[in-house]
């Protein structure tokens, strides 16, 4: 178990990291262009399409602009989103398509680090996205569309990084069980999808079974921590529960991927 | 001398089915010894557990004298491996394969950019260089799968069917690139499916059926042990043929292997002796054994 974790921080598992910055950045032009272009889309559609008949938000007892409400929801969205899809496809993809995986198998990388590698990169590359839908939101901010304080932002990207290792080793999950890429559907549409959509990203849910399930829920407590450092309100709590469980996910989630992959992937 | 690869009682199962039984293989500096035997007989598993991707549930590796599997990471740092499937990476050019690849392998490799220059003039892949590795041909693919098993600079190299699916000027270019780097002191283990490959690369062969060793040695002394020194080929449809199988059991022989409307009879000499004289009026044609004969007598079996 200890080797497992520690493995994050070996070489090996920052040169599959590496590998797949270096594929990234090749294409950057159209890399970076979805995570700009979607929070542009959302914001316009969303904030002020839809925004424009629901004008204000009860969040907490006060009112916020739905535009406001659903700018820090968005950047949780984009973080579940990023690193699920990260570790649903393109790792599924590697490991079974490209067979890069084999290749760095036969190398002194081995499966901890691989796993490890898929994960990290999902969370950098998440990151960098974060950091994007940032830039968006300042823009916005800039033309006086958008009413939200963005001093706080760069210090929520360690989250965005922490809560996406979390949520690719979840993603891995899946990527191990499936048995072809069209499988993907049923995590995608089946769990991804409604837990990103009911998890207070774009509204708020109040019934109390919600509530509840929500307080096991990562993505929730990651949307209202956002909310609270940049919306204003408490945050504290919510972004403690976010690192709790992102580590308990990762305590669980890569030991599991391992023991699953290692099936898979090695045929053991 | 001590080999540089040892392994010792070698033992896997793989999805409830114990593929590998108790292998044994040595290699030295300087020697290709080729993992022989019919599909199913353990040959890419027991390749598999040699260069680290499968754990061995059972037996001993050791490199250079050390445990293998204590010492995993760093008895990987002097293996090479080129897969049966081609894996390299589609994502980059074939340049920045060989860069990537050395880029797995800690301590580091020196002097990659003159590394890569060298494997790029030495396989023939210079004018490639910038291409992406699917553009190659079949031939060109193997080339770039060995270069990129070479450029940290192993000691021990894994060819798995190197040759497969190549035409015959591609496999013997790739023989003379194998055959150039044993001659550079390069221990080499093959696992091939043509028997003139294993028979002319070589220097020992270590024969796999079904998950266990059934002859080990020289190509010549293994088809001598297994089959003896000549293969009588009789057509089946002679009129004494009928008589050939009942004098082949009677002596305790296995039973002739069909090929094409003949019989085909690995003899020892002096069974050879006893065999003119009991047909005869027989007209057949002798020959010297080969792999392919070892191969169809494991098949049978």
């Amino acid at each position: 178990m200890i080797p497992l974790l520690t493995a994050a921080f070996a070489w090996q598992s920052r040169a599959v990291v590496e590998r797949h910055l270096r594929v990234h950045l090749r294409n950057w032009h159209t890399a970076f262009l979805p995570p700009a272009l979607e929070p542009v889309t959302n914001l316009l559609a969303f904030g002020l399409g839809l925004g424009g008949y629901v004008g204000v938000l009860a969040w907490r007892g006060r009112d916020v602009p739905y535009l406001s409400y659903i700018a820090p929801g968005m950047l949780a969205y984009t973080t579940f989103m990023t690193a699920m899809f990260q570790s649903l496809y393109a790792a599924f993809i590697r490991m079974h398509y490209q067979k890069t995986w084999e290749g760095q198998l036969t190398t002194q990388i081995e499966l901890r680090h691989v796993v490890w590698g898929e994960v990290l990169w999902a969370a950098l590359m998440t990151t960098m996205y974060a950091a994007v839908v940032g830039v968006v939101l300042a823009i916005f901010r800039l033309f006086g569309l958008l009413d939200v304080a963005l001093g706080w932002l760069p210090a929520l990207l360690p989250v965005v990084f922490v809560a996406a290792c979390a949520f690719s080793a979840l993603g891995l999950l899946f990527t191990a069980l499936i048995p072809t890429i069209d499988h993907m559907n049923l995590p995608v549409f089946l769990l991804v999808i409604p837990l990103a959509l009911v998890s207070g990203t774009y509204f708020p849910l109040e019934h109390p079974v919600a509530r509840a399930l929500n307080a096991a829920n990562p993505l929730h407590h990651l949307a209202e921590g956002f909310r609270g450092v940049l919306v204003g309100g408490g945050a504290a709590a919510h972004l403690l529960a976010v690192a709790a469980l992102s580590a308990l996910m990762l305590a669980v989630l890569v030991p599991l991927d391992l023991r699953l992959l290692r099936r898979r992937v090695l045929g053991e | 001398m001590t080999p540089l690869l040892e392994a010792r009682q070698l033992v896997k199962s793989l999805g409830g089915r114990r593929v590998v039984d108790g292998v044994d293989v040595q290699c030295h500096r300087g020697e290709i010894l080729g993992l022989l035997g019919p599909n199913g007989a353990g040959k890419t598993t027991t390749l598999r557990m040699l260069y680290g991707f499968l754990r061995p549930d059972g037996g001993t590796i050791r490199f250079d004298g050390v445990d293998a599997g204590a010492e995993l990471a760093h008895a990987k740092r002097h293996l090479g491996v080129c897969t049966q499937d081609d894996t390299f990476d589609g994502d980059f050019t074939v340049r920045d394969n060989l860069r990537i690849a050395a880029r797995y392998f800690r301590p580091a490799v020196s002097a990659l950019a003159a590394r890569v220059d060298e494997l790029l003039d030495r396989f023939g892949l210079r004018p490639y260089a910038a291409m992406r590795p699917d553009a190659l041909s079949g031939g060109f693919k193997r080339r770039l799968m060995i270069a990129r098993a070479l450029v940290h600079r192993p000691r021990l190299l894994f060819l798995d069917e190197p040759t497969t699916g190549l035409d015959p000027q591609a496999r013997m270019a790739v023989w003379d690139l194998v055959d150039g780097l044993r001659a550079e002191g390069l221990a080499i283990v093959l696992t091939t499916h043509y028997m003139d490959e294993a028979e002319r690369l070589s220097d020992a062969l270590t024969v796999l059926a079904q998950g266990r060793v059934v002859a080990h040695g020289t190509p010549k002394s293994v088809l001598g042990d297994a089959l003896g020194e000549h293969v009588v080929i009789v057509p089946a449809a002679a009129a004494e043929a009928a008589g050939v199988a009942p004098w082949l059991a009677a002596r305790g022989l296995d039973a002739p292997v069909g090929v094409l409307g003949d019989w085909h009879l690995p003899l020892r000499a002096d069974t050879l002796a006893d065999f003119a004289r009991a047909f005869p009026g027989l007209r057949y044609e002798v020959r010297a054994p080969t792999l392919d004969d070892l191969f169809l007598k494991l098949a049978v079996a």
